[in-house]
């Protein structure tokens, strides 16, 4: 097995020389010129070196070799999470001249997180959507968002019955406000409807995604009965200068095209400790989270205190996102 | 002989339907009876990364559910605080502080109709100090205490962690926001806007 630092070395062997490989580093693109070159690639995995191949195209197409044939992201010991982002941030380096600290920070022993929207202060002014926008590297082009925010009408209470399209000036009179995203279910029918496990729940309770294993189907999708998945249709394009660079595996790190895409509580964020985006930027309080496990949290509180209820409960999906009001 | 083994079956069948629902009732624990089982306090040393709150804050003086914790102060976001710097015992006059410092101040605060008054909030001597119906004095970074007064119910709320809102962790020492670091205290609704974006139908 190799280790970074090897192949640090190899990169720089003067005796491989040059061959060129195409900068687009979708497995598709990976797999077009396997099947050109696979008895090269093959000798470069056995020897480190390819007849005729420059040392910096040596090098990525090891690590994207490498890259390939990882395991599932949950079946990895830490030291295999370790060089996984490792090559992803040599990899990102390589390609898009981008510097990234991508982490695999693990869940935080007796933790398990919890949500609350507090329905009586949102006033749809939708700051939550942004942050979640620019923290978690949504695809601009398309216009992504994993938050909808919905104007209800007065004693409805299923958004599917809300406008989620307005722009206007709000709050608007006699109206309330209602938000969606990922309710990181306990019981989760999405992870059980992927055909190759490649979403699961972690045990802080959040659902994540493993992007390179998800091969696109969109089972989850159909599966989840709160809305709560995104499809990505084209690679992400964001602007340069707007990437969030501190990413996890498991969240805001940048997605390959068609894959399944959600919140994730802001992975990144939260196992540091840290609050996620939405809750941050939310002007007016109406976003509660914390450690359901601590009976100090306001999490706890808001639970313990306050009218609470959750989307389509009959379900038996045991959301971790409740509803209150004041 | 026939109609035996119909009622054999029958009865099989009730038997089965309440040993499925006996089954159901008894797998009906959730992950909130951990939740609710969860008593010991929460030890977030743990969480490494967590750091200090850059902004200036002061320890409470009221305890919140989870016992003391830290609230962002607010002197140091007022304009020519201290106040006493004017307010020194001279007279000023009403328009001279209109051009110096409170020409922006609408009160949009209390009842319609029957507004409030500055010194509804402000002491009416010492300038540096707001002051309670009770005739307390009040610290500008302690305004909570003023506020709960008549907001009682958003206090406790806030007290417990269902208004208002924690600075930046989620974890580590509690530091929240205070009343005024959102709420204009001279005109505490939100002004009406624009939302910050829009949304498109989603895949
Ligand atoms: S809200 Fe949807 S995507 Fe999120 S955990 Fe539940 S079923 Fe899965
Ligand atoms: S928790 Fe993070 S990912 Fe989820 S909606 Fe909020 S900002 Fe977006």
């Amino acid at each position: 097995m190799r280790t970074p630092d090897n192949d640090h070395e190899n990169d720089k062997d003067p005796s491989c020389p040059a061959e060129s490989l195409s900068g687009d580093s979708s497995r598709r693109a990976f797999l077009k010129n396997l099947s050109i070159g696979a008895a090269a690639a093959g000798a470069a995995l056995m020897t480190g070196c390819v007849p005729g191949a420059d040392a910096a195209a040596n090098g990525e197409m090891r690590l994207r070799w490498q890259e390939f044939f990882k395991k599932n992201y949950r079946l990895m010991t830490q030291e295999e999470k370790d060089a996984t982002v490792d090559r992803l941030e040599r990899l990102a380096a390589l390609n898009d001249d981008l510097d990234l600290q991508i982490g695999s920070e693990p869940p935080l022993p007796k933790v398990l997180y919890g949500y609350a929207f507090n329905i009586t202060r949102c006033e749809g002014f939708m700051e939550c959507v942004t942050a979640c926008i620019k923290e978690n590297n949504l695809d601009r082009k398309t216009h992504t968002q994993y938050i909808r925010i919905f104007e209800m009408e007065p004693g409805q209470l299923d958004p599917s019955t809300g406008d989620g399209k307005f722009f206007h000036e709000v709050p608007v009179d006699n109206k309330f406000y209602m938000g969606t995203q990922c309710f990181h279910c306990e019981n989760a029918p999405c992870t059980k409807a992927c055909p190759t496990k490649a979403t699961w729940k972690e045990p802080d309770g959040i659902v994540v995604v493993d992007y390179d294993w998800c091969i696109g189907c969109r089972y989850c999708q159909a599966a989840c009965p709160y809305f709560g998945r995104r499809f990505n249709w084209g690679k992400p394009e964001i602007p340069r200068d707007e990437i969030t660079t501190k990413q996890h595996y498991l969240g805001n790190r940048l997605r390959p095209v068609g894959k399944m895409e959600k919140c994730t509580f802001c992975i990144q964020r939260t196992r540091k400790g840290r609050l996620p985006a939405c809750v941050e930027a939310c002007p007016t309080g109406s976003r509660v989270f914390g450690n359901l496990l601590d009976p100090d949290s306001e999490i706890r509180y808001v639970l313990k205190h306050k009218k609470v209820f959750r989307m389509k409960e009959e379900l038996g999906t045991e959301p971790k996102f409740w509803y209150f009001i004041d | 002989m026939k109609t035996m083994s119909y009622n054999t079956i029958a009865v099989l069948l009730v038997a089965l339907m309440l040993a499925i629902a006996g089954q159901g009732s008894a797998s009906d624990t959730t992950f909130l009876d951990t939740v609710k089982a969860a008593t010991d306090k929460y030890d977030g040393r743990g969480v490494q990364q967590v750091q200090q709150v850059v902004q200036p804050t002061v320890l409470a003086k009221e305890e919140g559910q989870s016992g003391p914790f830290r609230v962002l102060a607010r002197k140091q976001e007022i304009g020519r605080f201290v106040c006493s710097s004017c307010h020194d015992g001279k007279t000023v006059l009403a328009q001279n502080a209109t051009n110096l410092t409170h020409g922006d101040v609408v009160v949009r605060h209390g009842q319609e109709g029957s507004g409030l008054a500055c010194v509804d909030c402000h002491h009416p001597e010492d300038r540096d100090f707001l002051e309670d119906k009770k005739g307390n004095k009040i610290d500008y970074d302690h305004s909570y205490q003023l506020c709960g007064q008549c907001h009682f119910r958003q206090k406790r709320d806030w007290l417990g962690g269902a208004h208002g809102k924690r600075v930046e962790y989620w974890a580590g020492d509690r530091v929240v926001f205070n009343c005024t670091t959102c709420h204009n205290p001279h005109a505490p609704r939100f002004a009406k806007r624009f939302p910050a974006t829009y949304s498109v139908p989603t895949n």
